[in-house]
């Protein structure tokens, strides 16, 4: 009896230290909106909304705070690199899954895995030594483009979507696949109207990480883009994102300075910008379930 | 064969994928593994002359990616066994879960504008390893809780019920049954999380520095390899910064293969251990 009231004790404790944690977790989120909507609030209270939002002109050290083309960057460049990268990832997923062997199932998703895992300053540098020189000489404009930054980005999200599209695509049971082409649908038939249509959703659901992934990356688009604070009027002109213009502000307008709250204001951009996103995967996720 | 087109194209569609993949990696090795040598691992960097190297980079990315993984490791665990195996209110798993799916996909330059404004403007803390740790501990929380969450749902229901059948608390139950089984998709959870952090650049530029100090303090800037290959790249006069930018990027890339390796590795022979 002795054992048992010690190990419940024990028990009581060790359930109030994993609710502490999980609980300081939820804290740090809190913090985390907290402290970046009081920022923002400052900073629509000190200067409206109308010219921010939908201002172009942006210098802040004269009291201009057009974000737009920011807004216009960081959708351009994201919306870029998905264009090249889903079709890419859904040939690697056919590829693998359906003409290959299921044997290489395993050792395709742990090479996509390491894939995954190149830092985003390698794919920022190979931008610079191959895609800016490359899109200079074709063009004959300077290089750093929202081209450039769509086409690292694209390269950056391929790994991560082609493994959420392989494991999308290794759910379909195969003899689903097997009785399809016995009954005489040719392999395209099978692709287009089984594989495809049963794994819509989390097909969809790997768009959207991919798209957080795209929108929340620095460094890599930092590195090929060209920083220009105009808004952008064709592929190969230069341009800014939220995230690319933080990293350059925030040593322009360190806290205390007039004007350092406009960071405030894009971090939490993104930051709602993320949180929709999760909703939206919650609502696809609960659709698939049922 | 009839009513093959598509394919005939997914074929193609994944050869430009390997091909653009093989020209980054063999690019990066082509430029970079020529500069590589002892003296380049060891010595400091150096912003005049050709004889600088990455020694301290190399110190500061191992030291504070450890001190990051052994902060978030417990911290990340005991909060996914409470997802997992303890459960709490609806509401509050329901607040946990789109706080920790927010906070994963938060872009890490936002981590570094809070770890700005708390930490260094906040408590006055230097830009310093100290402060790079704190960035790094912020981003990889909520990645150990999903992976720990993902490697304890791993655990099939029927070995809890045999342990509480046994009589078994749960946390004996947790401690001598779920961890134990858990524990291969944990170390290689982690390896994840650590070449993730290996990696990362744009939380620590304004929270460690872009420069190394002569003796290594945790108070002192701690410049990461991958933060030094972007300050080579986009910032440095330095001569030759092209080239030493590839073999910074060659010793990243083989730092973060290693880890995985070794945590596979060292997944696979836990396993094995264990069935």
């Amino acid at each position: 009896m002795n054992v048992h009231q010690h190990n419940l004790r024990m028990e009581r404790i060790q359930h109030r230290i994993f609710w502490l944690s999980a609980a300081l977790l939820i804290g740090l989120g809190l913090a985390i909106w907290g402290t970046l909507a009081v920022g923002a609030a400052q900073f629509v209270l000190h200067h409206g909304l109308n010219r921010t939002l939908l201002g172009v002109d942006y210098n802040p050290t004269r009291g201009q705070f057009g974000l737009l083309p920011f807004f216009m960057g960081s959708v351009s460049v994201t919306m870029l690199a998905l264009a090249l990268a889903y079709p890419l990832s859904l040939s690697v997923a056919a590829v693998t899954v359906l003409m290959g062997k299921r044997a290489w199932l395993a050792p395709v998703r742990q090479g996509m895995g390491a894939l995954v895992a190149i830092p985003s300053v390698i794919f920022g540098w190979w931008g610079l030594s191959a895609v800016v020189p490359l899109i200079r000489q074709v063009s004959g404009s300077s290089g750093f483009s929202l081209l450039a930054a769509g086409l690292v980005l694209a390269l950056m999200i391929l790994p991560t979507l082609s493994l959420l599209t392989i494991n999308a695509f290794a759910r379909v049971p195969e003899r689903w696949i097997d009785g399809s082409l016995a009954l005489g649908a040719t392999p395209d038939q099978t692709l287009g109207r089984l594989v495809l249509r049963s794994v819509k959703a989390p097909l969809i659901e790997a768009g959207i990480v991919a798209v957080g992934r795209a929108l929340g990356e620095t460094m890599a688009v930092q590195m090929v883009i060209g920083g220009q604070t105009l808004l952008p009027h064709g592929l190969l002109s230069p341009a800014a994102t939220l995230t690319t213009e933080l990293l350059s502000d925030i040593s322009l307008l360190p806290p205390g300075v007039e004007g350092h709250h406009v960071l405030d204001f894009m971090a939490l951009s993104l930051l709602l910008i993320m949180y929709g996103l999760v909703l939206l995967v919650e609502r696809i996720r609960g659709r698939a379930e049922v | 064969m009839k009513g093959t087109r598509w394919h005939r194209l997914a074929l193609v569609g994944s050869a430009i994928a390997l091909i653009v993949f093989a020209s980054l990696v063999g690019g990066l090795l082509w430029q970079g593994l020529p500069e590589i040598s002892w003296h380049f691992l060891w010595s400091p960097p150096a912003e005049t002359g050709i004889f600088g190297g990455i020694g301290p980079e190399l110190l500061n990315t191992m030291t504070m990616v450890g001190a990051a993984s052994l902060i978030t490791v417990p911290l990340g665990l005991a909060g996914a066994v409470l997802r997992v195996e303890y459960g709490a209110r609806p509401g509050f798993i329901l607040l946990f879960d789109r706080i920790r799916y927010t906070f994963l996909s938060i872009p890490t330059i936002v981590i570094g504008l809070l770890v700005y404004q708390w930490v260094i403007v906040g408590l006055g803390w230097s830009l310093s390893i100290g402060t790079g740790v704190v960035a790094l501990t912020a981003m990889n929380w909520p990645f150990v809780v999903d992976m720990s969450v993902s490697a304890l749902e791993g655990v099939p229901d029927t070995f809890r019920e045999a342990s509480l059948a046994l009589g078994g608390t749960r946390y004996l139950t947790l401690l001598r049954v779920v961890l134990p089984t858990a524990l291969p998709a944990l170390v290689s959870g982690l390896g994840m999380a650590m070449a993730r952090l290996m990696g990362e650049s744009a939380a620590l530029i304004f929270t460690a520095g872009i420069n190394v100090s002569k003796h290594w303090a945790f108070s002192a800037p701690g410049e990461t390899l991958a933060v030094h290959l972007w300050y080579l790249r986009t910032e440095s006069v330095a001569p030759h910064a092209d080239a030493k930018a590839a073999a910074t990027g060659v010793v990243l890339l083989t730092l973060v293969v290693l880890v995985l390796y070794v945590s596979q590795k060292l997944a696979r022979w836990l396993k094995a251990v264990d069935g």
